[in-house]
């Protein structure tokens, strides 16, 4: 039995389907602007913003209203709209018992906070996760996975698990976060964000940028796979090093990393590339540079995708394996945006180029604070 | 895979209880949790620094793990920390979020933002037992055991995984919490 | 020297060193590592807004801190020559 793809979508600044994604990106655009004083925020900041305009004329056109009560926020309009339109694609019955659907978010609807008589039952993600599951008419109690950075990664292992458990045959998957003050300010308050578009990789690297985005993908059980994604394996391990810091030794991801060669028995040169977390913070990318050749992949092609769209938080698991999976149906590893000289002390390959490539596998690889990291493995068709 | 209960701790405002029994009682005076921390002489400074979640979260695994009496500290990956609640991290968002609602005094408070994250309480005890298994934090809408039940029996299709510290950890404000956690093992 | 007490009074609430007082803090001794108070990155953050807001005093970059706080007397010190407040 395996797990397939058979249905995603995605909402970024860059576009509001998978196909203007992979163009934008081929094309080298980023979604990320520099703002000096966003939301009145007192020090300027780079990033990317879902367009609110363009989501209300979306929302209008694929949400059924009549299924909702009251008024939605940014978070759950972009929350629906994905999830509709990976469940349409998809050809599933979402109100079926067999289907469970997964949510990944950090921060939710937060933002809900800042209001004078905050509706504190609705600021929670599992909230978000039940409205989901009520709009489609579905009986099973959503989950919301919420690791950190790592909680797009996670959402999915759980998918897997779900299916290859035999609990559901089905599993909608959506990533989602946006911005506000409050993950803004508690970013800069850790000094984690550079003020100019981040450089994963580079030896000039600053920091991260942040951005918001939705993406969304249905697996589903199958006999056999002629063509399309499957996931293969996936792992999450824990640093037992620091809340916040990356661990020195990469020691999480290199554990996530051997787990999933093991279990998939993919080697190292099955892979077409690493797609990594790579936010461009100092340290990030040093501890993965490390963990990548402590596991022996040093020389597959590595990069990564926040030079884009920044880093979206809960959505940036499944939008960057999203995008990656569509990049090696076209035979591409897309360009590393923003890199241009190597600055970690363990050289990998990054490439500020797109790349051909002729393979048909991949490891997604995440980490996140409270010493967090995952990993899962995807191959195309029979693959190999 | 066969799995079974081994120790299970229950902790709110009130009591502490072990196997169902009773084992100690909140007394007026400082926080229950700082009682319990003194009770277990606990010599780890770094518990003061925690939220009200991580900090009913960390005593709970504490005293499942003393009634365990396993050898600990000692580095291991076979056993994964899985968490659950359904309000997140909202006393530390709504902590977080006091640093910022002034603009005459914005100062965001970074030791506050980094436990604007559930899955935090995880990595404390990840890092307090050098835990490299997985570790994960799952919001539900409800409190279900059902639901938690059947996550426990997916965490064990990791091959490394072999025993699992997992529960319901809920703190919504600091005279408002429960943990309820138990240690699963594969028979 | 009166600096020096008031820092340790403010550190200790703003880093929840819940065990301490300030007689317990050696103004020579290092803030970070085994010795001494062993803080972490995230008490340094906490530190440069703790400078920000009673000081007025701004650390753009963290790793200007590691000299700063290298000691509650460093810090006195640096408080001393650059405070707006």
């Amino acid at each position: 039995m395996i797990v397939k793809k058979i249905g995603d979508s995605m909402m970024t600044p860059l576009g509001f389907s998978v196909e203007e994604n992979f163009a934008a990106v081929m094309a080298g655009r980023s979604a990320l602007r520099r703002y000096e004083s966003l939301w009145g925020l007192p020090f300027p900041c780079v990033v990317s913003l879902i367009p609110d305009e363009k989501l209300e004329t979306a929302f209008a056109q694929e949400v059924d209203t009549k299924n909702l009560s009251g008024k939605c926020t940014k978070f759950e309009k972009i929350v629906l709209l994905s999830a509709a339109k990976a469940v349409k694609q998809s050809g599933i019955d979402p109100s079926s018992e067999r289907v469970v659907f997964i949510l990944s978010s950090t921060k939710g609807n937060v933002a809900l906070l800042a209001d004078e008589n905050p509706d504190l039952e609705r600021v929670t993600p599992a909230h978000t996760a039940q409205m989901i599951a009520n709009y489609f008419g579905n009986p099973n109690r959503p989950l919301t996975v919420s690791n950190a950075c790592i909680s797009g990664l996670c959402a999915q292992i759980e998918a897997y698990r779900c299916l290859k458990s035999g609990q559901y045959d089905t599993a909608v998957v959506i990533g989602a976060d946006v911005l506000s003050p409050f993950i803004v300010a508690g970013f800069q308050s850790l000094k984690a964000l550079s003020d100019e578009q981040c450089r994963p990789f580079s030896a000039n690297r600053k920091g991260l940028n942040l951005g918001e985005a939705a993406a969304a993908v249905v697996y589903t059980v199958a006999d056999d796979v002629a063509d399309g994604w499957q996931m293969v394996a996936g792992a999450v391990r824990n640093d037992a090093n620091h809340i916040s810091g990356p661990s020195r030794t990469g020691e999480g991801s290199y554990r996530t990393l051997m787990t999933v060669l093991d279990e998939s028995g993919l080697l190292a040169n099955d892979l077409a590339c690493l797609n990594v977390h790579g936010t461009s913070t100092l340290y990030n990318d040093e501890m993965e540079a490390i963990a990548i050749t402590r596991a022996g992949l040093n020389q597959v092609p590595v990069n990564a995708m926040k030079g884009y769209y920044g880093h979206t938080l809960g959505a940036a698991g499944v939008l960057e394996t999203l995008l990656t999976m569509r990049a090696l149906e076209k035979g591409k590893i897309p360009a590393t945006r923003g890199f241009d000289e190597i600055g970690v002390t363990m050289p990998v390959p990054v490439s500020s180029e797109s790349v051909d490539t002729q393979k048909n596998a991949f490891v997604k690889l995440l980490s996140g604070f409270g010493g967090c990291n995952a990993a899962a493995a995807f191959v195309n068709g029979y693959g190999l | 895979m066969n799995t079974r209960v081994t120790y299970r701790v229950r902790l709110t405002p009130e009591c502490l209880e072990m196997d169902g029994k009773r084992v100690a009682e909140a007394v007026a005076g400082e926080s229950f949790l700082t009682q319990l921390y003194r009770m277990n002489k606990m010599d780890y400074p770094k518990f003061f620094k925690m939220d009200v979640l991580c900090k009913v979260g960390f005593l709970a695994s504490e005293i499942l793990l003393q009634a365990e009496g396993a050898e600990r500290f000692v580095p291991r990956s076979d056993r994964a920390v899985i968490l659950f609640n359904r309000n997140s991290s909202l006393h530390a968002d709504r902590t977080f979020q006091q640093t910022i609602a002034n603009p005459e005094d914005f100062y965001p408070s970074p030791s506050v933002f980094v436990y604007t994250l559930p899955n935090i309480v995880t990595g404390e005890i990840a890092i307090r037992n050098k835990y490299h298994g997985e570790s994960s934090f799952i919001l539900l809408p409800e409190k279900s055991q059902e639901a938690m039940n059947r996550a426990i029996a997916r965490a064990f299709l990791d091959p490394e995984t072999k025993s699992v510290l997992t529960g319901w950890v809920e703190a919504v404000s600091e005279t408002e919490f429960e943990a309820t956690m138990e240690l699963v093992v594969s028979s | 020297m009166e600096l020096i007490e008031e820092l340790k009074t403010k550190m200790i609430e703003a880093l929840n060193l819940e065990e301490m007082t300030p007689a317990d803090i050696d103004e020579n001794a290092p803030l970070f590592g085994d010795e001494g108070l062993g803080l972490d990155s995230i008490d340094v953050l906490e530190l440069i807004v703790l400078l920000e807001r009673n000081y007025g005093i701004k650390i753009a970059d963290p790793k200007q801190g590691k000299e700063i706080f290298a000691s509650v007397r460093t810090m006195a010190d640096y408080v001393a020559a650059n405070r707006t407040k």
